[in-house]
C-alpha cells in the first residue's frame, strides 16, 4: 500500500469528500471517470470471472459431457473473439483515461490559481492554513485525483466480479461457500490491520521528518560551507541516529499487533477457503460422489477470484477513505472566503493617505505590533518609515496596500476608506519594491512589464533596466532583454546574482506609471556604489510623486520631507531629519550612532 | 540537455551494479538479504504447486476410483505447507524485516553522508554531478527497497518456474513448448513498451518541469505579494496552460502507440495462447486422442499461468526494473567512489594562538570559467589583525575566503600560515583552525545551543557568552536547549532575521580557535545591533585574527588594514586614514555613503 504522509488523525465525512472529488473531476473532464469504470470493470470481470472460472467451465463440462471437438472449438472461438472485443475497447478506454487525467489537471490547477490569487496575504502567513493549502495541492501534484477515480471504479468492478464468482458458486453447490465467503470477512481484518498500520506511521512522522530534513542539509548547497567548516555534522548525524532508533521501537510495539492481523487475513483468505474446499470435495468425492471433477476445479479457481477481489476492493477502499482526507483540504482551500473584501470603489488619483488610530496585531497572536497609529502623507510628498528591527515598519506597508485589515482604526485613500474600493484597482495606485522581491520564471521584459511585449513596451523595459542600472548585463545575455530568468526548464534561460536580481525587481518600478511608491528595503543586496545609483535613480523617476521609503539606512532617510520613526508600534517622533536631529530623541541617537563611523573621519576626507 | 533517446552511459555492467549493491546490503545487514530470499521463495512456490500438483493429484485419485482416502493425506499435506509457510512469512515480516529495513536505512544512508560531508565545494558548481548526487541520495531508500523486493521476487519465480516447467513438462512436453513459444512471439512487444515507457517518463518530466513552476509560483508563500501587486497572474496562468497542453499532447503521442502494444501484447499471450491455442491442443489430446486425463487438463490449465507470470515476470518486468535499479546503484557507485581535488596533507594543524597568514601570488578560476575570480592576490595578516575586505559585488571577496578556508584549492600560488603552506594540514583540521560566519549562514532545526557551539553537547556558559557578544538577548523559556524551526518541532522557535544572524555571529565567538571569518556580518542588523556589534568584534579581536567582508564601510572604518578589491585582484589596500588620503576608489565608496550623515 502507498504510504502517505499525513500530519495529525483528522476525523472527515468521508463518503461526501469521495462524491465532492468525483463532482470535481467529473465537472473538470467526464471522459477520466469513464474511462476508468470501462478499464476497471472490464479487467475484474475478465480476469477474475470469465477466464479463470467460466471458461474452465464451459471447457471441463464439453469435456465431461463428451461432446464433439467441433463444438469445443465453437465454444473456444466465442470466447476468444468476447476476449478480444472486449480487450480493445478496454485499451481504447485506458489511452482516453490516461489524457484525461492530464487534462483534469490543468482544469483542476486553473480553477485553484483563480482561487489562490484571491486569498488573503494573510493565508500565506498563516502556517495553520498554509499548511493545509500546501496538502491540498497534494490533490494534483500526487496525482490523488486519479487515484481516487481508480479507487471508486476498482471498488464498483471488484464488486461485480464478486457477485458473479459466487452466484456460480452457488449453482454448483452453495455449502461451498461457507469456506468461501468467510473471504470477505478478510475485508475488515484489512481495514483494521490499515489502521494500525496508518497509526504506526502516524507515531513515525515526526522522525520521519527529521530524516527528511537531515538528508536535506545533506545535500543542498546552502549547508555545504557550514558543514565543512564546523562539527555540526555530528550533531545532525546524533540526530538522525535517534530518529532511527525511535523508529524501530514504534515498529517493533506494532509487531505483535501486526502479526495477528496478517495471520488473522491469511487464515480467513488462504486456509479456510483451501483446506475447507479440498476437505469438503474429498467427503463428496468419496462419500456422497455428488461432486464432478469440473465442478471441483471451478470452485478451487475461484477461491484466488474471491480473494483477489476481495483484496483489491479492501485496498482501493483504504486508500480511497486516506484520500478523502486530502480533499477535504481541497474543500476548506476552494470554501475560504477571503477576509479583504472588496469594495465597489474605483481608487482616483492620489491626493492622501492617513492613518487614524491604526491598531493591529496579527491574528492569532498576542502581540500588537501597531498600537493608535495616526500620520498622513500628502501628495508629492517623501517619506522614511525609519525603526528598529521588529518595529513595525513592514507591517504598516501590509496594512496600506491591504495584505490585512487593521483591527481598530481606518486608513484613509483621498479620504475614503481603503475597504471601500475594490482591491485591485487600490493596490494599482501604488508601485512596490519589497525587501524579498521575486522575480518570475518569464521573459526579463514581462517581469518588467507583467505581459507579453509588444516593441515599444520593450523600449519601455530597456529604458527602466538602464535606470535601475542592469542593462548593460541584461543585453548581454543570449537573447537579451527577452530571455527567460531561469535555468531549470529553459536551456537557454539564465540566472542572475542577488544584486542583478534586485535591480530588474526595481525596474518593474521605473517602467510604470505610477502615483505612490512603496519602497521596503530596496537596496539590502547591493553594493554602496550600486546602492547609491539606484537611491539616485529613484529619487529621480520619485521626483514629482509621493513616495514611502522604509530602511535600516539612516542616510536615505536624510533628504525625505518627513521621517516617522516607528518603536514598539508606536510613533517615537515624526518631522524633518532637521526637527528630529534638533529634538535629541530616539532618531538623533541612532543616527549618531550610525554616523560616528563615518563622521570621524569624513573630516579627514574633506580635509585632503 | 534533453537530447531524445540519449542512451545513457553507465560505468559498470548491470549485473555488475546488481550485486556490488546485494553485496553491500549484505555487508550491512547479511541475515535480511537471507531472509528476502526464503521470502520470496515461500510466497509463489507453495501457491503455485497446489495449484498444479495438489489438483492433479487428487483429480487422477478421484478419476482412478480406487483408495480414494488418499485425497485425506493430500488435504493434510496441503494444509500443512500451507500453514508452515505462512506462519513463517508473517513472523519474518513483522519481527524482522521492518526494523531492520530501518537500520539498513541508516548504514546506506551513513555511508553517504559521510562521503557528503568530505566531498569538494566544486561539486556543487558542476551541475551534472550534483544532480546525480542528489538523486543518490534522493532514491538511496527507494533503491534499499526496491532491490530488496524486486530479488525477492526473483528469487521466487525462477524456483517456481522451475518446479512448475518440470511437472508441465512430466504431464505433456508439447503443453510446455506452446506456453514457452507465445510467450517469447510476444516478448519484443513488451520490450518496446518497456522503452516507450521509459521515453515517456522522460519527455514528461521536462514538460512537466515546466508546468511544476507556475503551479509553484501560485502555491509559494514567496510570491503571494508580487503576484498581488503585479497584475502579473494572467500572464503566468498563460504559460502555465501552454505548459499543461504539451505535458496532455507527449501524453497523447505515447498512450496511443502504447496501449495499442499492450492490447496486441495481452490478446497475444493471454487470449490467443492461454485460451485458444493452449484449450485448443489441451482438447485435441483429450477429445480425439484421449491420452490426457482431465487432471492433467486442470494441471496444465493453472500450471500455465504460473509459468506465464513467471516467465514474463523475469524476462521483461524483472529485466526493465533491474535495469533501472542497476542506473541508480551505477550513480551510486559513482559518488561513492568520487575523488578528492582537495588533499589531505600529512600533518595535523596545530590549533595555536594566531600566526601570520601569507598569501602568495594568489590565482583562482571556477571551474568552467574562463575568467580568474582571483588574479595574482598577495597579503600578509599578522596576529591579531583585524581585516577588512570591500568592493563591489562579484569583486572576489567572498572567493578568497573560501580559499583561506580551503573550500577550493586556488589555481595558482600559495596561503601559508606560520610559514606552512595550509595544503600541508589535513583539510578537517586546518579547517578546525577557523571559525566563520557566512552571508548565507543557515540555521539548523537543532537547539540554540548546537546552533551556536555546531557541535554537540555545547557548554552552556560558553554560549550564553558568546550570544552575549552578538547582542543576543532574547528570552527563551528552555535556555540553550530550545529548538530551533519548525522543521518537525511544532514548538520550535523561529527567528526574526536579526536574531537569525547574531545567533549565527556567535558562533564565531563561541568557537575555541585562533581565525574567525565574518562575511556580510551586520547585513540585517538595525543601526543599534550593528554598532554593538562593531564594539564586540573590537572585543573579540583582542585574541583573535578577525576577516571580515563589508558593504557597509562605517564597520571598515577600525579596521587595521582595508583590501579593496575589484575584478579579482586587489587594488587598494591601507588603514582607514591611509585609504582616505589616497583618494582612490575606497574614498570615494565611503564618502558615499558618508555624504548623508554629514548633513548637520
Amino acid at each position: 500500500m502507498r504510504w502517505i504522509k499525513l500530519h495529525e488523525p483528522v476525523k472527515v465525512p468521508i463518503f461526501k469528500n469521495v462524491m465532492y472529488a468525483i463532482k470535481l473531476v467529473w465537472e473538470a473532464d467526464k471522459k477520466l471517470l469513464i474511462g476508468y469504470f470501462v478499464t476497471e470493470i472490464s479487467n475484474k470481470v475478465l480476469s477474475m470471472y470469465v477466464q479463470n472460472i467460466l471458461f474452465l467451465k464451459v471447457l471441463l463440462s464439453i469435456i465431461d459431457g463428451d461432446a464433439d471437438f467441433n463444438t469445443y472449438f465453437k465454444y473456444l472461438l466465442l470466447f476468444f473473439g468476447t476476449y478480444l472485443t472486449v480487450n480493445v475497447i478496454s485499451a481504447y478506454a485506458e489511452r482516453t483515461r490516461l489524457i484525461s487525467a492530464k487534462v483534469v489537471l490543468k482544469e483542476v490547477n486553473n480553477k485553484i490559481f483563480e482561487k489562490a490569487t484571491s486569498l488573503d496575504v494573510s493565508c500565506y502567513e498563516n502556517p495553520e492554513f498554509y499548511d493545509k493549502y500546501q496538502r491540498a495541492t497534494l490533490v494534483l501534484s500526487s496525482s490523488y485525483y486519479d487515484l481516487i477515480c481508480w479507487d471508486v471504479a476498482a471498488v464498483v468492478g471488484g464488486v461485480i466480479a464478486l457477485i458473479c464468482v459466487i452466484a456460480t458458486v452457488t449453482v454448483i453447490n452453495p455449502l461451498y461457500l461457507l469456506f468461501l465467503l468467510p473471504v470477505t470477512l478478510v475485508f475488515a481484518v484489512e481495514i483494521l490491520k490499515s489502521k494500525a498500520v496508518y497509526k504506526r506511521d502516524l507515531e513515525m512522522t515526526t522522525n520521519n521528518r527529521i530524516k527528511a530534513y537531515i538528508q536535506r542539509t545533506m545535500f543542498l548547497k546552502e549547508y555545504s560551507k557550514d558543514m565543512r567548516t564546523s562539527n555540526i555534522f555530528a550533531v545532525l548525524i546524533k540526530r538522525f541516529k535517534a530518529a532511527i532508533d525511535a523508529n524501530v521501537v514504534i515498529l517493533k510495539n506494532y509487531g505483535v499487533k501486526l502479526f495477528i492481523y496478517s495471520m488473522l487475513s491469511s487464515l480467513l483468505s488462504d486456509f479456510i477457503p483451501i483446506i475447507g474446499t479440498y476437505a469438503f470435495a474429498g467427503y463428496q468425492f468419496i462419500f456422497t460422489k455428488a461432486l464432478s471433477i469440473s465442478s471441483f476445479s471451478v470452485v478451487l479457481s475461484s477461491i484466488n477470484s474471491v480473494r483477489d477481489s476481495t483484496l483489491s476492493i479492501a485496498e482501493a477502499f483504504d486508500e480511497m477513505s486516506q484520500m478523502a482526507l486530502f480533499f477535504q483540504n481541497l474543500r476548506d482551500f476552494f470554501d475560504y472566503e477571503p477576509k479583504i473584501t472588496d469594495g465597489g470603489k474605483d481608487a482616483e488619483e492620489f491626493q492622501s493617505l492617513e492613518f487614524k488610530n491604526v491598531t493591529f496585531k496579527y491574528p492569532d497572536t498576542i502581540k500588537v505590533i501597531l498600537k493608535d497609529v495616526s500620520f498622513k502623507i500628502n501628495k508629492g510628498e517623501t517619506i522614511a518609515i525609519v525603526g528598529v528591527n521588529g518595529a513595525g515598519k513592514s507591517t504598516l506597508v501590509k496594512l496600506l496596500l491591504r495584505f490585512y485589515d487593521p483591527d481598530e482604526g481606518e486608513i484613509l485613500y483621498n479620504g475614503i476608506n481603503v475597504k471601500e474600493y475594490n482591491v485591485n484597482s487600490l493596490r494599482n495606485a501604488f508601485a512596490t519594491v519589497f525587501q524579498d522581491y521575486k522575480n518570475f520564471a518569464v521573459s526579463v521584459n514581462e517581469n518588467i512589464m507583467c505581459h507579453e511585449c509588444n516593441d515599444d513596451e520593450k523600449k519601455l523595459a530597456e529604458e527602466a533596466l538602464k535606470r535601475s542600472g542592469v542593462w548593460e548585463k541584461i543585453s548581454s545575455l543570449p537573447k537579451g532583454a527577452d530571455t527567460v530568468l531561469t535555468r531549470e526548464f529553459e536551456i537557454d534561460g539564465a540566472g542572475l546574482s542577488g544584486g542583478e536580481n534586485q535591480k530588474v525587481s526595481a525596474a518593474r518600478l521605473f517602467a510604470r506609471d505610477f502615483q505612490i511608491a512603496i519602497l521596503d528595503e530596496p537596496s539590502s543586496a547591493l553594493d554602496p556604489i550600486a546602492e547609491y545609483k539606484m537611491y539616485e535613480n529613484l529619487i529621480d523617476v520619485t521626483k514629482d510623486k509621493t513616495v514611502v521609503y522604509i530602511s535600516h539606512r539612516l542616510s536615505s532617510a536624510v533628504l525625505s520631507d518627513r521621517i516617522i520613526v516607528l518603536g514598539n508600534g508606536t510613533i517615537l517622533e515624526s518631522g524633518s531629519h532637521q526637527e528630529l536631529m534638533a529634538q535629541n530623541g530616539e532618531y538623533s541617537k541612532m543616527f549618531t550612532l550610525q554616523a560616528s563611523s563615518y563622521k570621524g573621519e569624513s573630516e579627514v576626507a574633506e580635509n585632503v | 540537455m534533453f537530447k531524445k533517446k540519449q542512451k545513457e552511459k553507465t560505468l559498470h555492467s548491470m549485473p555488475s551494479n546488481i550485486f556490488f549493491f546485494i553485496k553491500l546490503l549484505f555487508s550491512v545487514s547479511p541475515w535480511l538479504v537471507l531472509g528476502e530470499f526464503m521470502w520470496g521463495l515461500l510466497m509463489i512456490l507453495p501457491n503455485n504447486l497446489i495449484k498444479v500438483i495438489g489438483v492433479k493429484y487428487i483429480i487422477d485419485v478421484v478419476t482412478e476410483g480406487t483408495d480414494l482416502e488418499r485425497i485425506f493425506y493430500a488435504v493434510i499435506v496441503i494444509g500443512l505447507v500451507l500453514v508452515l509457510s505462512t506462519v513463517f512469512s508473517w513472523l519474518f515480516r513483522e519481527f524482522y524485516w521492518n526494523m531492520e529495513r530501518e537500520k539498513l536505512y541508516y548504514g546506506l544512508n551513513k555511508k553517504l553522508y559521510d562521503k557528503a560531508r568530505s566531498l569538494d565545494l566544486e561539486s556543487y558548481d558542476n551541475p551534472e554531478f550534483y544532480n546525480n548526487f542528489i538523486l543518490t541520495i534522493e532514491s538511496s531508500s527507494g533503491n534499499i527497497q526496491n532491490l530488496l523486493g524486486l530479488v525477492r521476487m526473483y528469487v521466487g519465480h525462477i524456483i517456481s518456474l522451475v518446479t512448475v516447467s518440470s511437472v508441465l513438462l512430466t504431464i505433456d512436453p508439447w503443453c510446455l513448448v506452446i506456453i514457452l513459444v507465445v510467450i517469447c512471439v510476444f516478448l519484443p512487444i513488451s520490450k518496446r513498451v518497456g522503452s516507450l515507457m521509459m521515453e515517456r517518463r522522460i519527455d514528461n518530466a521536462k514538460y512537466h518541469r515546466r508546468a511544476d513552476y507556475f503551479q509553484r509560483v501560485f502555491y509559494l508563500q514567496d510570491y503571494a505579494k508580487e503576484v498581488r501587486m503585479n497584475n502579473i497572474s494572467p500572464l503566468l496562468i498563460d504559460r502555465y496552460n501552454d505548459a499543461a497542453d504539451d505535458v496532455i499532447n507527449n501524453q497523447k503521442r505515447y498512450w496511443d502507440k502504447i496501449s495499442a502494444l499492450n492490447c496486441t501484447q495481452k490478446v497475444g499471450v493471454q487470449g490467443l495462447g492461454f485460451m485458444f491455442i493452449l484449450p485448443l491442443y489441451l482438447g485435441y489430446c483429450v477429445l480425439i486422442k484421449g491420452d490426457l486425463s482431465a487432471g492433467d487438463f486442470v494441471a496444465t490449465f493453472n500450471g500455465a499461468h504460473a509459468v506465464a507470470m513467471s516467465f514474463q515476470f523475469l524476462t521483461i518486468w524483472a529485466l526493465a526494473r533491474f535495469s533501472e535499479q542497476a542506473k541508480m546503484i551505477d550513480k551510486y557507485r559513482e559518488f561513492l567512489n568520487a575523488d578528492f581535488k582537495i588533499k589531505n596533507g600529512g600533518e595535523k594543524a596545530p590549533k595555536t594562538e594566531p600566526k601570520e597568514i601569507v598569501i602568495k601570488n594568489l590565482s583562482f578560476t571556477y571551474p568552467n570559467n574562463d575568467k580568474p575570480t582571483l588574479e595574482d592576490i598577495n597579503l600578509t595578516i599578522k596576529p591579531y589583525e583585524k581585516i577588512a575586505l570591500v568592493g563591489y559585488n562579484g569583486a572576489g571577496k567572498t572567493t578568497l575566503t573560501n580559499l583561506l578556508l580551503r573550500l577550493y584549492d586556488a589555481t595558482e600560488g600559495e596561503i601559508l600560515i606560520d610559514g606552512e603552506n595550509i595544503k600541508n594540514a589535513t583539510a578537517d583540521s586546518h579547517r578546525d583552525r577557523f571559525a566563520a560566519v557566512f552571508q548565507d549562514f543557515q540555521i539548523f532545526s537543532c537547539t540554540l545551543g548546537e546552533n551556536v557551539a555546531l557541535d554537540v553537547n555545547p557548554d552552556e556558559e560558553r554560549v550564553w557568552d558568546a550570544l552575549k557578544h552578538s547582542g543576543f538577548n532574547k528570552e527563551l523559556k528552555n535556555g540553550i536547549d530550545t529548538e530551533l524551526l519548525r522543521e518537525f518541532d511544532d514548538e520550535g522557535v523561529m527567528f526574526s532575521g536579526g536574531e537569525a544572524q547574531k545567533t549565527a555571529i556567535a558562533r564565531a565567538f563561541y568557537k575555541d580557535c585562533p581565525y574567525v571569518i565574518l562575511d556580510e556580518p551586520s547585513a540585517n542588523l538595525d543601526p543599534v545591533a550593528e554598532y554593538n556589534l562593531n564594539q564586540a568584534m573590537i572585543e573579540a579581536a583582542d585574541k583573535k585574527t578577525v576577516v571580515f567582508i563589508s558593504h557597509r564601510l562605517s564597520t571598515t572604518v577600525n579596521a587595521d588594514r582595508i583590501y579593496v578589491m575589484e575584478n579579482g585582484r586587489i587594488i587598494e589596500s591601507g588603514s582607514h586614514s591611509e585609504l582616505m588620503e589616497l583618494n582612490g576608489t575606497y574614498a570615494y565608496m565611503f564618502n558615499l555613503q558618508a555624504e548623508k550623515y554629514k548633513t548637520e
